[in-house]
């Protein structure tokens, strides 16, 4: 233990040796029940955490949505932080949402877009890094088409790495934003031992990974429905694990089994690119066999959630009246978008890196 | 119990009364009063004051809980986030006296990031501060308005407040920072 | 020297004049000049004659003089696990990259590399800039080697249809002359069926072989990995085992219509990676089809849960990389992006199967080294390859130590088996220890070993995946043409 570190918080391998000053905490006067700490530089997805970090998250989740309750919804908890948001996708509400997140913290937001940036001129995505690196970046929110990129980032990345979205394979903050709707809106407040069902295209989904990982860990009762050519692959995942034997999942094609007295019924986004890939005969098609109809809804136990991590293809993936019905939770799930951000960024700020 | 005792669960309680008589004078009366406890410790103490307060006067006060953590100076210095306890302040300080609690006054920076958090929720006509205990040492231009006990100590010596809400007894000690497990400072 | 090992094995050399046992290598030796060797108790292995065991031998004027298989009392306390002494190796497949992209290989580069690795005759794949389309591009190659000074021998492949595009046949009957020693379009395969078939009787009439790079492209469109639990945790864009069955399965059935006009065809399919399709060949050879086929080191020992972080050689580990404990790397290395992707475990042990039936003829490295810009990118946009030619051997001895591959056969797969695919038009003679011919041959230290990394890689491009790691077996020497080709460092 190094001398300068307050009692009572666990020594981790990440800051062990880093050398810097450690000031002790002036206003906390329970050194010894200090819950579980933040360890972690990086966020790259949800299968890193712990039950305890998780609930860590959840619970200044709580605090940040308190801080989004005030007249002036901004703390100066980030002031002097250089976040810079770079996406190599477009997506305009997940990066405003971790804009706002970013700016309610009072953080120096930087936003790089592809189309803005030398990114279009041929730089490789490690120069990109470096620049954001030099300019002063402390924190790097990143969206990447390609999976594995947030890790080639953390790899590379002087400061901590907040993944908003790589490829197909993670998405934590939408999991965790997820995580925390349904443990809101569920009576008992646990998904443990609840009926959730992802419907839709899981295959080519980040959304539906992170979930896999994060509802398999708090206890679900997972189920993925789709078409067989948008679950392929999923059933090995499923049946073997890659975890403990607790943390399977059933994979089926089976709507009306998948929905049958659901707690929670997830619908993912459908891509237009996947009529064209050859995967689906068309959109009509989808809509009649999986979309989230009011009808298919009603074998769900009454009042069960909907969800969906947006945008919204109204009509196809889920019908309108269904998707601003009473038993969506879809607006919320933005909202609570922007309190696990902050919370985020306010945790991984703490966790420094060896500069 | 590793420290000197230096207040009793007795000299606790009697502090804590007379800190409820105090500010009911201040005030000449408790309208427009509302009590704000910093966590951790101010909060159980607010409630302790408003409870002795309503004893006394027959009167509830509005308590409230403030959590500074995000207002700190030394977030960029700390090795780990501070665990965030919760803010809850369900009335509006527009106008009010509000009376912060805390349960050590030391180098006053955890009383300056209240203020900050405290300006960002209104603008109440006067803020006051109760502390259960002024070890001195003031890094900033604060003092408090009303005080449980003065207690001289040593940059070296940690004071620690231990209330029954917390900590499962009343006691207030002072030990040196070399006892402490670790060997750091606290508090 | 005295070769550190603990079988008490001597291997000493000399630039002029016999050195005895037990004495010194001369180092800074011209590379042009003959070499001079006397390795005394050592474990020779004989692909030529199948024979291994105690042994000796003598290297005079670069010409091997004498062979002496030990008995008895001499032989007692030599064994294949102190200094072994084999035929050079052949790769049947090498890209070094050399004219065109430079910054991943050289041809010295390439050719040092090979040394260090242990193999002396290279096969040069025809996906240079220009593509080896037409002689002039052979020419070029086998003149820089010959400036390079280094006594491997490079074979040039040439392209099978101009410009490796797939339309219209390359000059192949010109690059046949030009000493062509096989015709490849690799990395690409030939898309049309038609021209395949054309390319396949047209070879097979100036009997050279054709190496097929066997995948669909419509099946591996995009892909980034083996299709399978670890793509489809990871995200990645997956190539079914389908991919390459499908094109093995179609290129058989072409080869089979071939011969029947055209007995002298032949079809070596290159680094084979999946059950199915050593399924499909050994069928085929069986059903006597002139086909042949190679597998690579890196299809062998690592399998796809390499790209979730697991570090386990394919024996070692289930197809379920999360349930054989802890990984001990960070997943996406893009070191490990190849085509084929990584295979599965069971894909592997059943390429090893093949090897040990003889269904698989050949191990042949796919050395593809990748410049370094190309390589330090996000996993999919990785140009893919592995270069392996420095540390085929060390893979093929760590499954030989495993216990899952005996050492005559592994020797075999990288000297006689590519010999044999070839066939007998490049090589002057086959390999083995061969009294009366130029020394050609690799003296390892199997007491030994070393650990991969810039300090050790002769090859120029951006880091293997194997950076770090201990592998088996130390080439001390390496003897091409009767010269020295690569002496360990303090040997």
């Amino acid at each position: 233990m190094s001398p300068s570190r307050p009692p009572g918080s666990p020594a981790s391998p990440e800051d062990e040796g880093v050398g810097i000053p450690v000031v002790v905490p002036s206003v906390d006067a329970a050194p010894h029940s200090q819950p579980v700490a933040w360890r972690h530089r990086h966020l790259l997805d949800v299968d890193i955490l712990s039950a305890d970090e998780t609930e860590l998250v959840m619970r200044t989740t709580d605090a940040m949505r308190e801080v989004l309750g005030r007249p002036i919804a901004k703390v100066p908890a980030l002031r002097g932080t250089n976040v810079t948001i770079l996406f190599y996708e477009a997506s305009t509400r997940t990066r405003v949402s971790f804009e706002v997140a970013a700016k309610n913290l009072s953080a120096d937001v930087v936003n790089i877009a592809t189309a803005t940036s030398s990114v279009v001129k041929g730089e490789s995505f490690l120069d990109t890094l470096r620049t954001i690196e030099a300019l002063g970046a402390g924190m790097l929110v990143l969206r990447h088409s390609h999976s594995g990129a947030a890790q080639l980032a953390a790899e590379h990345f002087g400061g901590s790495v907040l993944n908003g979205g790589d490829g197909w394979h993670a998405h934590p903050t939408q999991a965790l934003l997820d995580l925390y709707t349904m443990r809101r809106r569920l009576p008992g407040g646990t998904v443990a031992g609840r009926k959730v069902v992802i419907l839709g295209d899981a295959l080519h989904s980040r959304v539906a990974r992170s979930n896999i990982w994060s509802l398999t860990a708090a206890g679900a009762d997972l189920w993925v429905c789709g078409p067989a050519t948008l679950v392929r692959g999923l059933e090995a995942w499923a049946g073997s694990g890659v975890g403990p034997a607790s943390r399977r999942f059933t994979v089926t094609s089976d709507v009306n089994a998948a929905l049958r007295d659901a707690d929670v019924v997830m619908a993912l986004r459908l891509q237009q690119e996947r009529m064209s890939g050859g995967l689906l005969p068309s959109l009509r098609e989808y809509s009649a066999r999986f979309g989230l109809t009011r009808e298919r809804l009603a074998l769900a136990r009454p009042g069960a959630l909907v969800m969906h991590p947006g945008p919204i293809n109204e009509g196809v993936e889920i019908a309108p009246d269904v998707a601003e019905g009473i038993q969506s939770v879809i607006t919320e799930q933005v909202a609570n978008g922007v309190a696990v951000r902050m919370a985020l960024l306010y945790l991984l700020a703490g966790v420094r890196g060896p500069r | 119990m590793s420290g000197r005792q230096i207040m009793s669960a007795d000299e606790l309680r009697r502090a804590t009364v007379r800190i409820s008589h105090e500010i009911v004078e201040k005030q000449a009366g408790t309208s427009g009063l509302l009590l704000v406890g910093i966590q951790r410790r101010g909060v159980p103490l607010a409630h302790r004051i408003a409870a002795a307060i309503a004893e006394h006067e027959s009167a509830q006060i509005p308590v409230g809980a403030l959590d500074i953590t995000f207002y700190r100076d030394d977030l960029s210095l700390v090795a780990q986030q501070p665990v965030v306890k919760g803010t809850s302040l369900p009335f509006d300080i527009n106008g009010m006296t509000v009376v912060l609690v805390d349960d050590v006054l030391y180098t006053g920076r955890t009383i300056r990031a209240a203020l900050d958090a405290l300006m960002d929720f209104g603008r109440p006509s006067v803020v006051r501060l109760a502390v259960l205990v002024d070890r001195g040492h003031r890094e900033l231009p604060i003092r408090a308005d009303h005080v449980g006990k003065n207690v001289p100590t040593s940059r070296e010596e940690t004071v620690r407040v231990h209330l029954a809400e917390v900590d499962g007894e009343d006691s207030v000690e002072i030990e040196r920072m070399a006892d402490l497990p670790g060997g750091a400072p606290a508090a | 020297m005295n070769a550190a090992s603990g079988s008490g094995s001597n291997v000493g050399s000399g630039q002029n004049g016999a050195t005895g046992p037990g004495g010194a290598l001369a180092r800074g030796r011209a590379a042009a000049a003959s070499a001079e060797l006397e390795i005394s108790r050592a474990w020779l292995v004989d692909p030529a004659t199948g024979r291994e065991g105690p042994g000796e031998l003598v290297v005079r004027d670069g010409v091997l003089r004498a062979v002496t298989w030990l008995r008895g009392a001499d032989a007692a306390g030599v064994g294949p696990d102190g200094v072994i002494v084999v035929p050079g190796f052949t790769d049947l497949h090498a890209h070094l990259r050399e004219p065109g992209d430079e910054a991943a290989e050289t041809i010295a580069s390439g050719l040092a590399a090979a040394a260090h690795g242990g193999f002396t005759t290279v096969c040069a794949m025809a996906d240079t800039t220009p593509a080896a389309d037409e002689p002039g591009v052979l020419i070029r190659v086998r003149a820089l080697a010959a400036a390079s000074g280094s006594p491997v021998r490079v074979l040039g492949v040439g392209a099978l249809t101009a410009g490796r595009a797939g339309e219209r046949l390359a000059a192949l009957g010109e690059l046949a002359d030009a000493g062509a020693a096989a015709f490849s379009d690799d990395p690409a395969p030939v898309r049309s069926a038609s021209i395949l078939r054309s390319a396949l009787a047209y070879a097979g009439m100036l009997g050279v072989p054709v190496v097929e790079h066997a995948v669909d492209p419509g099946l591996s469109h995009g892909a980034e990995a083996n299709d399978g639990l670890v793509a489809t945790v990871l995200g990645l864009r997956g190539s079914p085992a389908a991919a390459e069955e499908a094109a093995v399965g179609r290129d058989l059935a072409i080869l089979a219509d071939v011969v029947r006009d055209v007995p002298g065809v032949r079809l070596h399919l290159a680094h084979l990676s999946t059950a199915g399709s050593i399924a499909l060949v050994r069928r085929a050879k069986a059903a006597g089809l002139p086909v042949t086929c190679d597998v690579t080191p890196h299809h062998l020992a690592l399998t796809d849960g390499w790209l979730a972080g697991s570090r386990r050689w394919a024996w070692d580990g289930s197809d379920n990389p999360w349930a054989d404990g802890p990984l001990a790397a960070a997943p996406y290395a893009s070191s490990l992006r190849v085509e084929p992707p990584l295979r599965s475990a069971a894909d592997a042990a059943a390429c090893l199967v093949g090897l040990l039936d003889g269904t698989v003829d050949a191990v042949a490295t796919d050395h593809a080294p990748i410049a370094r810009p190309d390589r330090e990118v996000e996993f999919g946009m990785s140009v893919p390859g592995i270069a392996g030619i420095e540390t085929a051997l060390g893979l093929l001895l760590a499954a030989v130590d495993a216990g899952r591959l005996p050492l005559a056969r592994a020797i075999a797969a990288l000297t006689s088996g590519p010999a044999r695919v070839l066939g007998p038009r490049p090589a002057s003679t086959a390999p083995g220890l061969i009294v009366g011919a130029r020394a050609d041959l690799v003296v390892i230290d199997r007491s030994a070993g070393w650990t991969v990394g810039p300090a050790t890689i002769r090859s120029l491009g951006a880091p293997s995946p194997l950076v770090g790691r201990d592998l088996p077996g130390l080439v001390l020497l390496t003897i091409a043409d009767g010269r020295l080709a690569w002496e360990a460092s303090g040997a």
